[in-house]
């Protein structure tokens, strides 16, 4: 006898006929239509679980800021590693930078979280904002988006032991986003993370990580920040330790005015 | 009866054929989210999380105990896949199914943790049995991946195969409820399961190599 037809097949799997006798037969000694009837009824079967699958819930948005997160880390782990090098290092050698993509121990386990009152403190919205363009755009210092006006600004000094030539400054700009301006920061064997704090109950949230020790940075606020309460601007020191929250190693703070 | 033939065109429903006649809204059109991920476009980081992550969620929530488990496992799968995105080819499955697949590696992974803990708790306590495990996750990939595919089918073709599969109706009751010619039903049903085959077989679990030590009642 000669195949099943497939249509056929595909109604003997959907259990709309039952196998007449040659067909029966035939199934009992072709491979190939057996295969293709086993696999039309399992498909059939997966078909029938799907119902409910439509409508599954929406992940949390803090998992989407870990995401982002850890990306932004792992992105710039790169820098971190040469800056450590060329701290460790008697002074700056001749070596070469370190290739990008080279291997990174640290990055592959690493794993942030925003704590629970930083995802209460940003809307879904304004999350999504922050993600899509969290990365931190590093812009010219001598071009500073000369378009943007300033709604608030803040002078950054030293904090605590931190030496006293750090300095910086942050400027609110209208596009929301915070431009950052750091220098001498001293090394650290993690990397540094800016916050925003509100000085009456110490909240605080980040709002993003910075690559090299004197730079600038562009980092997006959530649109509905409250820069009267989230008025201080803190760099800090952090290790890859997992531990979200602030390290309690200020290097830089700051409080911004309007 | 029609005769737009659905049988051999891409599994990525790049090129879905015009069946034309009806003017329903035919469900995610085809688009570039595959390619522009793969070039590094952000947007299409967040795109992609806001289309599949309820689906890579659903795997870790489905077949790991613990919820913050489970949140880990899909922050970490849209994590490598966005790392890893040099090594995605949409060529050969789509965007979907390549995230689900490393999730369920990455859920695999932590049920092996899971499983030696509680060895080492059992060899301590002397306990008799280990906790129940939960459903196989490469069950639950191929049920997403189905269902991915079922909704992007024709909405006459998902219709029916929906009437058939959840309310268990005969293509004659199809034809019936529905006033549609029980030839066109029949059609109708044949497309729309060879594409849900076709799909399961280039983005399903089950068809590509096992994990040794995951049996998995199939």
């Amino acid at each position: 006898m000669q195949h099943l037809d497939h249509d056929r097949l595909v109604f003997l799997a959907l259990g709309e006929s039952q196998a007449e006798h040659g067909e029966t037969d035939h199934l009992g000694t072709c491979a190939a239509c057996r295969g293709e009837l086993q696999a039309l009824q399992h498909v059939a079967g997966l078909g029938a679980e799907t119902q409910g699958l439509r409508e599954l819930p929406e992940p949390p948005e803090h998992i989407w800021q870990g995401i982002m997160a850890e990306i932004n880390a792992a992105e710039a782990l790169p820098s971190l590693t040469e800056a450590r090098r060329q701290s460790t290092g008697a002074g700056p050698t001749g070596e070469p930078p370190a290739a990008p993509g080279a291997a990174v121990p640290i990055g592959a386990g690493r794993r942030r979280r925003w704590s629970r009152w930083a995802t209460t403190l940003v809307t879904a919205a304004a999350a999504a904002a922050v993600g899509v363009v969290g990365t931190l755009a590093v812009v010219d210092r001598d071009r500073p988006a000369p378009q943007q006006a300033v709604l608030a600004s803040a002078p950054l000094a030293a904090y605590g032991t931190t030496p006293k030539d750090a300095n910086g400054d942050a400027r609110v700009l209208t596009d929301g986003k915070v431009h950052l301006h750091v220098a001498n920061l001293p090394n650290v064997s993690g990397y540094y993370e800016v916050w925003l704090i509100n000085p009456k109950n110490m909240e605080m949230f980040s709002i993003g990580t910075l690559r090299s020790r004197s730079g600038d940075a562009l980092l997006p606020l959530p649109p509905n920040v409250d820069l009267q309460a989230y008025s201080v601007v803190d760099v800090s020191a952090e290790q890859y330790d997992n531990k979200p929250a602030h390290s309690g190693e200020s290097l830089l703070r700051g409080a911004l005015t309007g | 009866m029609r005769t737009g033939a659905t049988v051999g065109h891409a599994p990525r429903k790049a090129t879905r054929p015009v069946t034309a006649v009806r003017h329903e809204p035919d469900p995610p059109p085809p688009d570039d989210l595959a390619e522009r991920f793969r070039a590094g476009d952000e947007r299409a980081l967040r795109e992609a999380y806001d289309r599949y992550g309820r689906a890579v969620l659903h795997l870790a929530v489905s077949t790991l105990a613990n919820r913050s488990d489970a949140e880990d496992v899909t922050q970490a799968t849209f994590v490598a896949a966005w790392l890893g995105r040099d090594t995605f080819d949409p060529a050969k499955g789509s965007l979907i199914g390549w995230l689900l697949g490393i999730g369920r590696r990455k859920v695999i992974d932590r049920l092996r943790a899971a499983a030696r803990e509680t060895r080492v708790v059992e060899t301590v306590r002397q306990l008799p049995e280990p906790a129940p495990t939960g459903p196989d996750p490469d069950a639950v990939v191929d049920r997403l991946v189905v269902a991915d595919e079922l909704a992007r089918l024709p909405d006459d073709q998902r219709r029916m195969l929906e009437l058939a599969f959840y309310d268990d109706l005969t293509h004659q009751q199809i034809a019936t409820v529905t006033g549609v010619p029980l030839g066109t039903v029949k059609s109708h049903i044949r497309r729309g399961m060879a594409s849900l085959k076709r799909r399961w077989e280039v983005d399903g679990a089950a068809p590509g190599p096992r994990p040794a030590g995951l049996s998995g009642a199939r």
